[in-house]
């Protein structure tokens, strides 16, 4: 029989810590700590609250009968480190001084190195990251812009998008890396991925304003008009970001940034909810269109995954304008915690060799 | 027999052809000097100078004005338009002369010129297909905030009249056909074309692939953060990305014969770049093959950009699954004007209402 890991998953959001513990593929628990804004303001950077955060984990584990020594292997979410290829990453010393001065910014995700790190050490066992949003596998003419002072860089929605890649090609009975994929992850912000033989070549950057609006953020919007918007003095530099990050896209035309109310609307005969949502719909499908250019049209499947694909209606109407490019795998949700069992399993099981940073 | 005069005002010259059925019988150009032109205060002040050059043109050519059939003048930015042919109305002038367009440009005026000359040949003034043709379905309009409202400002001219050029070569009507077509020139304008009608483009000053003068779409947070640096004015910032945008902000040249031999020396910079323009131009290609659900006849390529065979190579590599690609070099506007109202006087098209 095989043998079987224990792994311990730590993921720290903003507000609370997910941690999870899987035997192999299976989940066996999971739970959220939450955090108060009055809790965490104590801390003057976010690597400062590892302690803090560290001892809430270790008192949960406790009260929940799980013994640390059982344990194989931890993995963390990946923060912010320097422009990496995917996959599996051991935490080193390097790493964690990294997340610590926040070389590469600050992000609440930057704990998850740092706690796993911190557990790993004490348990004997090693640490992992896996696919931080940081993933960079562009090809040298996918960071040219219009401009050189802006160049296009890989910030993506990676441990998702590899992770449904990686499920679409075992459907099809294939490797990640033999195949060409197009990946959409569809969530409050959306990015298009093309992966070509197991990297992501080219990828819209959902936070610095390009590729399809999303629930709440505008995506690529008309330059010269945004030029002039920024000169008018109506909105100050923060209120602007906010109005394309945060406040753009759904949320800006409809006032809200939740789907099931505009599909609510919809369904009550709202003509502007239906077409901002068919906008949106379109964009995408322009995206995945300008994935297959990219690919030269060898495209051997679509995966569309993240919180939006749960409407079957959006699905329907992606797959009208695209699925003649290729078979659209649909994996609704997002499977955070799972995407990082899975990462560190490979590496646990031999099967993938973990990367040094 | 059908004789048209043709008059296109640019910058710094005024075009003037005649065509009799498809046939060029004769083209000649007016070239102003920009001290010439400086002293009028607003492009409109031109009219008359302008006016007075075509009639000498037309005198020295003995061309009499009653057999003319038709004038036609190039169409500026007006307001958004179905594509085709249109005769030039009283609103229309009206229009021009009060500013109620949507940018002020010199095109604007070839319209007041056609008008002018054709009523002393007593014929009816034309314009075709102008920049601001606007097909787009209401899906297109909307980008990701509400104030920046997507619009149709494209290479509308070269465009029509290639696709017109590819259904006749097809054997088939416009009417009956899905294009993408691309117009490789200083700006890029990359089009599907849904059975005649142009349902979406990047528009060429506000996104989509870089070109050789501006810069397309840019990462939007960068961007603003650029503009609020104070590094740049507004003028500033707005010729940094239409005029010396695109290769010239990475090469310092709008001129691809330069960048091609730059690239055959060696030059692995001009090379990426250059490679990254055909590889936009290929994703936006791809864009719009998804907005006409891959149901394509053909891709044509267009425009000065299009005579190189490396850059349409490089574009053909990644799109030729989508369809066949022809490619038909250069643009000429004259003929595309001309071709425009033959086709309305024979009866082939219908004539649009300003």
């Amino acid at each position: 029989m095989d043998k079987s890991y224990l792994i311990l998953v730590i993921n720290p959001g903003s507000t609370s810590t997910k941690i999870a513990l899987y035997k192999n593929e299976k989940e066996l628990f999971s739970t959220s700590i939450f955090h108060s804004t009055d809790e965490l303001n104590q801390f003057k950077r976010i690597s400062d609250q590892k302690e803090f955060r560290l001892q809430l984990v270790e008192k949960t584990l406790e009260e929940n009968n799980i013994s640390l020594n059982t344990i194989d292997g931890v993995v963390g979410r990946g923060g912010l480190v320097r422009p990496i290829p995917g996959g599996t990453y051991l935490v080193n010393e390097k790493m964690i001084k990294d997340l610590q001065k926040a070389e590469w910014g600050e992000h609440a995700s930057n704990l998850g190195g740092i706690i796993a790190f911190g557990l790993g050490k004490q348990i004997g066992v090693p640490a992992y990251i896996v696919d931080p949003v940081v993933v960079d596998e562009m090809e040298p003419v996918a960071r040219i812009s219009g401009l050189p002072e802006l160049e296009r860089r890989s910030i993506f929605h990676a441990l998702n998008q590899k992770s449904v890649a990686r499920r679409a090609a075992h459907e099809m009975g294939k490797e990640y890396n033999e195949i060409n994929l197009i990946v959409a992850h569809l969530g409050g912000g959306i990015s298009v991925g093309c992966h070509r033989k197991g990297k992501v070549i080219d990828v819209n950057n959902a936070l610095n304003g390009d590729g399809p609006f999303s629930p709440e953020r505008a995506g690529g919007v008309p330059a010269g008009q945004l030029i002039e918007l920024c000169f008018s003095g109506k909105y100050t530099l923060q209120e602007l970001k906010k109005r394309l990050v945060g406040q753009g896209g759904m949320v800006a035309y409809l006032g809200t940034n939740e789907m099931p109310k505009v599909k609510e609307r919809i369904e009550k005969g709202d003509d502007k909810a239906a077409l901002i949502y068919e906008a949106m719909v379109y964009q995408v499908a322009k995206e995945i269109g300008s994935c297959a250019a990219v690919l030269k049209g060898k495209v051997d499947g679509i995966v569309l995954s993240g919180g939006l694909v749960y409407g079957e209606k959006f699905v329907e109407m992606i797959r009208d304008r695209v699925d003649w490019i290729a078979e659209i795998f649909v994996f609704p949700g997002e499977k955070e915690m799972e995407a990082l069992a899975l990462g560190c399993l490979h590496v646990l099981e031999g099967k993938e060799k973990a990367k040094i940073y | 027999m059908h004789r048209i005069l043709v008059i296109n005002p640019g910058s710094t010259s005024t075009k003037v052809a005649f065509y009799e059925e498809e046939k060029l019988l004769w083209s000649t150009t007016v070239s102003y000097k920009k001290e010439e032109l400086s002293r009028f205060e607003r492009i409109l002040d031109q009219f008359e100078m302008r006016r007075k050059d075509i009639e000498k043109i037309i005198q020295g050519k003995n061309l009499d004005f009653k057999s003319l059939s038709a004038v036609v003048g190039r169409g500026g930015p007006f307001k958004p338009l179905e594509s085709g042919t249109y005769k030039v109305s009283d609103k229309l002038l009206y229009d021009v002369k009060t500013g109620n367009v949507q940018a002020d440009h010199i095109s604007n005026i070839g319209v007041l010129l056609a008008h002018e000359i054709a009523e002393k040949a007593g014929v009816s003034a034309f314009f075709v297909d102008p920049v601001s043709v606007d097909e787009f379905e209401p899906v297109a309009r909307i980008s990701g905030i509400p104030e920046l409202e997507r619009k149709s400002l494209l290479h509308a001219l070269n465009v029509k009249a290639t696709a017109y050029k590819a259904a006749k070569d097809l054997g088939k009507s416009l009417s009956e056909l899905n294009l993408i077509v691309a117009h490789l020139g200083g700006g890029i304008s990359i089009c599907p074309i849904r059975k005649g009608r142009i349902v979406d483009v990047n528009n060429a000053n506000e996104g989509g692939p870089f070109s050789p003068e501006r810069a397309g779409s840019l990462p939007v947070s960068s961007l603003v953060k650029l503009c609020y640096s104070e590094k740049f004015t507004y003028p500033e910032m707005k010729r940094r990305i239409v005029g010396n945008g695109g290769l010239v902000a990475y090469l310092e040249t709008n001129d691809i014969r330069e960048v091609e031999k730059r690239i055959a020396e060696g030059d692995k910079k001009a090379k990426l770049i250059y490679q990254a323009m055909a590889y936009q131009i290929a994703k936006e290609i791809g864009s719009m093959a998804a907005v006409l659900s891959g149901e394509i006849d053909a891709i044509l390529l267009t425009g000065g950009a299009a005579h190189s065979s490396m850059l349409t190579a490089w574009i053909k590599e990644k799109v030729s699954f989508l369809g066949p690609i022809y490619i038909y070099p250069g643009e000429n506007e004259m003929e595309a004007l001309a071709m425009g109202v033959l086709r309305v006087l024979k009866g082939e098209e219908q004539l649009k209402e300003y």
